[in-house]
């Protein structure tokens, strides 16, 4: 209870600092700044390339191993390097179809999935805000969270009744209206879109609603 | 915001995309048409001949045996320590001062403000509000140039930019404290505790 009083006292300073912030330059003009926010916005492929590095180191070890023990012209442990080409020479015999295509297309969907890592441009789901002095970045759950409640306290339904998706352009208000009372999609369309302006999200991603055509009993 | 080399990284995970691709392709291909098997066979059995040529041309003067794979043995570990180092880079970039400069008064020596500082000074400002589930600054080396990250967790339903613009207000008391505008970046994300925990209520 004592949580929600002070909350409450606190309440008026957001929408002061709001306004501050609108008038506030984007980033705070450096170009190291642009780079960071750039860098930010964009996966850095750390993951995959961990991954990346592994499956060649596991690959190249094993190769190492066999060719030392060929090298110092010991019994192979699995293979001899030698015996392992001629069989990848004479390929299409020596091992059933099926499996050879099978294991096949599981190495091209591997090399598929490494090669789209590598050209698909990597966005992550953030948004820029304004700020005058700092370069700031939200992630777009934070934001559909906030437009989440603000559609809620505007339609005056409860929590589980509104689900907000944020999309780079895009945002979606999805609402449940309780069943019997009259829901004003405009007003809520408009409450959202305040918000979203007073946040000014860049890229500005457009809104929509859609008002379920069933409601909730006894919300 | 860290130092991962981004543009290594895409190159890289390409090369090796590219390879499997087209690995996968030809296994597939091998199995489901036979003119592919023929050529195949004529063109990777050219190259195995003359690989064995080549093994036989780099035996050892006095007893038996080609050096050449020691040689493979070599590039094979060449391989090996270049991937190592290549993880190695990745999330690189951390630094423990946020800035560092010679002190121009009469005592030599040189000033150094660790990362530290504006860590605990922020986290201390924002402790109690309850609408934060976490806390971390961390500060990195872009460029040779300090800059620091702040990332805050809200709880659910917290207006972005209302928090952004207090957290910017508390940087720039920490400027006047530090005597120095290092670059910041803010970043508002969520996470398990942001996302499990309970949700604002009243703001």
């Amino acid at each position: 209870m004592s949580q929600d009083t002070r909350d409450a006292t606190v309440g008026s300073g957001p929408n002061d600092a709001g306004a501050v912030t609108e008038s506030g330059m984007p980033g705070s003009g450096a170009a190291g700044m642009a780079r960071i926010l750039k860098r930010e916005t964009h996966s850095s492929r750390a993951v995959v390339s961990v991954m990346a590095a592994a499956l060649v180191i596991v690959v190249c070890g094993y190769a190492l191993l066999e060719t030392a023990v060929r090298a110092f012209g010991q019994p192979p442990w699995l293979i001899d390097p030698q015996t392992a080409a001629e069989r990848a020479v004479a390929l299409p015999a020596g091992i059933p179809p099926l499996l050879l295509g099978v294991s096949g297309a599981v190495v091209a969907m591997a090399g598929l999935f490494f090669f789209l890592n590598a050209v698909l441009p990597g966005r992550r789901a953030r948004h820029l805000l304004a700020d005058r002095r700092a370069g700031v970045v939200v992630d777009d759950e934070v934001i559909a969270a906030a437009l989440a409640r603000r559609a809620r306290l505007a339609a005056n339904v409860t929590q589980g009744q509104v689900m907000v998706i944020v999309s780079r352009n895009r945002v979606e208000v999805n609402v449940r209206p309780t069943s019997g009372v009259p829901l004003r999609p405009d007003a809520v369309l408009e409450a959202v879109r305040r918000e979203l302006q007073d946040m000014g999200p860049s890229p500005t991603p457009e809104v929509r609603i859609h008002v379920a055509t069933s409601g909730v009993v006894g919300a | 915001m860290n130092n991962t080399p981004r543009v290594l990284n895409r190159i890289l995970i390409g090369i090796l995309g590219i390879k499997l691709l087209a690995i996968g392709v030809l296994l597939m291909l091998l199995a489901s048409v036979p003119a592919v098997g023929v050529w195949w066979h004529e063109w990777a059995g050219g190259v195995l001949k003359y690989w064995l040529d080549l093994f036989e041309r780099t035996q050892f003067p006095r007893h038996q045996g080609s050096w050449l794979w020691f040689a493979i043995c070599g590039g094979l570990v060449l391989v090996l320590a270049l991937m190592v180092a290549w993880v190695a880079q990745q999330g690189k970039g951390r630094t423990s001062l946020i800035a560092a400069e010679e002190d121009p008064g009469g005592v030599p020596g040189n000033v150094g403000i660790s990362g530290g500082v504006a860590e605990q000074a922020l986290r201390a400002a924002l402790a109690d509000r309850p609408d934060l589930a976490g806390v971390t600054v961390a500060a990195y080396e872009i460029r040779g140039e300090p800059a620091l990250k702040i990332r805050v967790e809200p709880r659910q339903g917290v207006a972005p930019h209302a928090l952004a613009a207090e957290v910017s207000a508390l940087v720039e008391a920490l400027d006047a404290v530090i005597g120095k505008r290092t670059p910041v970046l803010i970043h508002i994300g969520s996470g398990t505790r942001s996302r499990f925990g309970r949700a604002e209520r009243v703001r």
